[in-house]
């Protein structure tokens, strides 16, 4: 039993280690970029913060490097167009988790109804889909593993 | 810190797959308890991308892209975001006037007093100086009606024909390149050729931003043919660049060379076509005709070596690319403002066209030289209007006195009325205004003093003229100039058609009514118009669906037949394609190709026929390589470059209203290559000095790869920094557009 403890004990440890040690890298890696996520929060984010990529390849560096190498990260389809924005002020409402009959549908809706007709209706769009993660190239259902990339 | 191409395509190894059976989804028809849904087309870019508004209580409140539209559902961030735009705080909805001339305040009046306020100067111009005193400047963004009124007002009402517009500074070159290479404007080809196509050949164009859902179709045709090859040329390594096989980045402005060194490694290795350009092609140099030998002799000025030597680009990936464009079983062509804001963008624009013509990549399905259009309505509503100095509707020329008889004849004219000299071109506008030979000025749907090129320069000409302006928005800079400011009522809340890069015209419904006493330009022309003083006989449309109606039915007496386009057919069909003579014509895929081109005669000997020029055969040129007007040297040692950002349209008059796309990027600023950068002692964010022979401007640094050393670039949007101050207004001798992509300038920081 003991052991047991033990060895998850070093597991969290080098797993603190390793998630530190990523941070301190995405920081030195990234020194041009202002990282702003200490000092503001979404709801006083300041007129001039530019885009959400900057922070968030910071703060979530996960879901930052997932989108940019996803097709809407190709394509350009930024944080703001499913998530609004942070101090609620947009035009679309600011939200972790898009609603996705609105969100999704204002481009998706032909897909959706191609989906909803095959398989019928089951869930959300990420139900099938993961979340930020769907490269070109991939199928759109398939789940990528953790990455390791860091280029943003 | 770059993505490769190779990373993001190949994807993850061990992906998971989801279980398919947790199912999909089912689609929202009314997410926000929408009563109706109008069809319309987005207001921004030439993409053309159909919507439709979702409408509540007689407001509208929601937006979705048209999946019966070539867009099949998808629109980019600005499309999704256009519903906060028509109820923006910045929007002007009544009538406005400078009683006390320019340096008086803005007042506003009612429609009757700024109506007439603004006609009576125009009509003592023209009672003192004459029809060359008088003028029109429009837009690439009115609606067709719109622009077709003004140029038949002005052309045969005011016998002036002072029109021109926007679509000077931004197509003009693609225009005359189309025209001198085929005979007639517009492409021969369309998007669906991006779904055929083996090869992408993009040039001078940021797709992926300025165009961002055909930059989507691009994409996915690589994603599903993976063996489709891309190339994209461009002196910066923008987000386009993410999905090529190759990015080839030249020295700016040495693509001519680039182009004739492809030319010549095609026929070097005979990888042209010589049964298409021998039965299909003239060569000619200048204006003289000439064979096929001597086009290969000039080619022998463009060795890859001695290409290389001129654009920096290794001589092996001129010919690696040389044999991707021509050994692809199709290759389709995309440009824009890299290759037609240039002194030689027509040249540009002929040597595309001349590889397209030399390899037989033409006139099939996956193969065309497809130009980009920035803006939603310059090909249908200007192009193919006449609504330029120098044109006629439907491709007829002023100075052509068997077009001005015919459009005479057509407008039912008494002979001679049309002025047989072209009018002022945007450029000669501005400086004649300055000059006090243009007194009056009728500005539609643009924001010209923030856009002309050499801004210190041309805007003298908005302070001397007297100005009448229809603008949506209070943050427009040409405001500061208006004598006169005329609310015209926002998109959707008046119909009209609009017509994209692909010959495709759709037709934006009526979803609101406008806002304030906000009103249908097309009504503030008409009304202006009368009061100056054009026979209303000449006029006499009712609503908008009068004017398309005499536009459809002119437009049979010309190849540009699109007498079938009926406005009932356009509220049933989400777009149709042009040439389309008879209503039941499905519209038209492939231009110039018999059993396709309804104006090809079906027992046409050839399965092509130019039917643009006289021969039936398009032209090879033979177009020497020309430096830009004013390259980087030893004084202004580097090369400034402008464009857009995929979050803001041309001016940011409607994007800058949208807190998000304001806030994704709320200022200009400047990139800078790391090199050049580290010299400099630049780092991110630091206040930097753009100096250039005109002025000079202080943006922030943004330290990135994506410009080459020696070139910075800053994109044009922010009111606040309006590079175009530190732009020469030299322009492309034959299109008269300006060169808004290179200019030398010095760069420092501020001490
Ligand atoms: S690509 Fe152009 S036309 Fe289409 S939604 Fe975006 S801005 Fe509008």
């Amino acid at each position: 039993m003991a052991s047991v403890k033990k060895t998850l004990l070093i597991g969290l440890f080098f797993a603190a280690v390793c998630v530190g040690g990523f941070f301190v890298y995405i920081n030195a890696a990234f020194p041009t970029v202002r990282c702003e996520a200490a000092k503001v929060t979404h709801l006083n984010a300041p007129e001039d913060l530019s885009d959400c990529a900057s922070c968030h390849a910071k703060t979530t560096p996960r879901d930052a490097q997932d989108w940019k190498e996803s097709k809407h990260g190709v394509l350009l389809v930024k944080c703001f167009v499913c998530h609004g924005q942070p101090d609620g002020k947009g035009a679309i409402p600011f939200n972790a988790k898009p609603e996705y009959k609105t969100v999704c549908g204002a481009c998706h809706e032909p897909a959706m109804n191609r989906m909803a007709a095959k398989y019928g209706e089951v869930g959300d769009c990420h139900t099938c889909h993961p979340r930020h993660q769907n490269p070109i190239h991939r199928n759109a259902f398939e789940a990528k593993t953790v990455t390791d990339k860091t280029s943003f | 810190m770059t993505i490769l191409r190779r990373d993001f395509l190949k994807g993850t190894a061990a992906a998971i797959a989801l279980s398919v059976l947790a199912g999909p989804v089912r689609a929202a028809q009314s997410g926000g308890g929408e009563e109706k849904w109008i069809k319309g087309v987005c207001r921004y870019c030439g993409t053309g991308c159909g919507v439709l508004v979702g409408v509540k209580g007689g407001k509208a409140v929601s937006i979705k892209g048209d999946p019966r539209n070539h867009n099949q559902g998808l629109l980019c961030l600005k499309g999704a975001m256009l519903i906060p735009v028509i109820y923006s705080e910045d929007r002007i909805l009544k009538p406005m006037i400078r009683k006390g001339g320019k340096n008086d305040q803005l007042t506003e009046v009612s429609w009757e007093e700024a109506l007439d306020f603004a006609a009576n100067p125009f009509k003592k111009a023209l009672a003192e100086a004459g029809p060359a005193s008088i003028a029109y400047y429009g837009s690439g963004q009115a609606l067709t009606e719109e622009s077709y009124v003004a140029n038949k007002m002005w052309k045969a009402g005011f016998k002036s024909n002072n029109v021109d517009g926007n679509p000077r500074l931004c197509m003009a070159s693609a225009v005359a390149g189309y025209i001198t290479t085929f005979g007639k404007d517009e492409p021969m080809g369309t998007y669906n050729d991006i779904d055929a196509a083996s090869c992408f050949f993009i040039i001078g164009s940021n797709t992926s931003e300025a165009h961002p859902v055909l930059f989507q179709r691009i994409a996915k045709r690589k994603e599903t043919s993976p063996d489709v090859k891309i190339i994209v040329a461009d002196p910066r390594r923008t987000n386009t660049s993410r999905i090529a096989d190759v990015h080839v980045s030249f020295k700016p402005g040495t693509d001519l060379a680039l182009m004739n060194g492809m030319a010549h490694v095609i026929i070097r290795e005979e990888l042209d076509d010589a049964r298409f350009h021998g039965k299909y092609c003239n060569f000619v140099k200048g204006n003289d005709p000439v064979n096929f030998e001597e086009y290969k002799k000039f080619l022998d000025d463009y060795t890859p070596e001695k290409v290389e030597s001129i654009t920096d680009v290794p001589a092996a990936t001129i010919v690696k690319i040389a044999r991707m464009f021509a050994e692809s079983k199709g290759t389709v062509s995309l440009w824009c403002m890299g290759i037609n804001q240039r002194v030689r963008g027509v040249w540009a624009n002929n040597l595309i066209h001349n590889l397209h013509l030399l390899t037989g990549h033409i006139c099939r399905p996956g193969a065309t030289p497809l130009s980009l259009t920035g803006q939603p309505n310059a090909c249908g509503g200007v192009r193919d209007v006449g609504a330029l100095a120098h044109l006629l509707p439907n491709g007829r020329m002023v100075e052509n006195e068997a077009h001005r008889k015919e459009m005479e004849a057509l407008w039912n004219l008494p002979p001679g009325t049309i002025a047989p000299k072209m009018g002022r071109h945007t450029i000669a506008l501005f400086e004649g205004m300055t000059a006090g030979d243009v007194k009056a000025v009728f500005i539609h749907c643009t924001n010209p003093a923030h856009t002309l090129p050499n801004l210190n320069k041309l805007t003298k000409g908005l302070q001397t003229a007297f100005v009448v302006q229809t603008e949506c928005f209070k943050t427009a800079e040409t405001l500061k100039y208006a004598d006169v400011v005329l609310p015209a009522a926002f998109w959707c809340e008046t119909d009209g058609v609009y017509g994209c890069t692909e010959r495709r015209y759709s037709l934006t419904e009526q979803a609101i009514k406008p806002l304030g006493e906000s009103r249908p330009a097309l009504e503030i022309l008409m009304d202006f118009g009368k009061r100056v003083g054009v026979d209303p006989k000449l006029i006499p449309y009712q609503n908008a669906s009068d004017v398309w109606e005499e536009w459809r039915l002119l437009s049979a007496k010309s190849v540009y037949n699109f007498a079938g386009i009926t406005r009932a057919r356009l509220k049933k069909e989400s777009g149709v394609k042009w040439p389309c003579p008879t209503e039941n014509h499905p519209g038209t895929y492939l231009r110039y190709v018999r059993d396709d081109d309804p104006m090809v005669p079906k027992d046409h000997p050839n399965k092509v026929f130019f039917y643009g020029k006289p021969d039936g055969k398009a032209v090879i040129f033979l177009r020497p390589y020309d430096p830009p007007f004013e390259p980087a040297d030893a004084e202004y040692p580097f090369v400034l470059t402008t464009g857009r950002v995929i979050d803001h349209w041309h001016t940011a008059t409607m994007t800058g209203t949208v807190p998000e796309l304001r806030k994704a990027y709320p200022g200009a600023y400047v990139e800078i290559n790391p090199e050049d950068a580290k010299k400099l002692s630049i780092v991110n964010g630091d206040p930097v000095v753009l100096e250039t022979r005109r002025d000079k401007l202080t943006f922030p640094a943004r330290i990135t790869d994506t410009c080459m050393p020696g070139l910075v670039f800053t994109p044009f949007f922010d009111p606040k920094l309006m590079v175009n101050k530190l732009f020469h207004d030299a322009a492309d001798p034959i299109s008269k557009e300006p060169e808004y992509k290179i200019c030398a300038t010095k760069v420092y920081k501020v001490s």
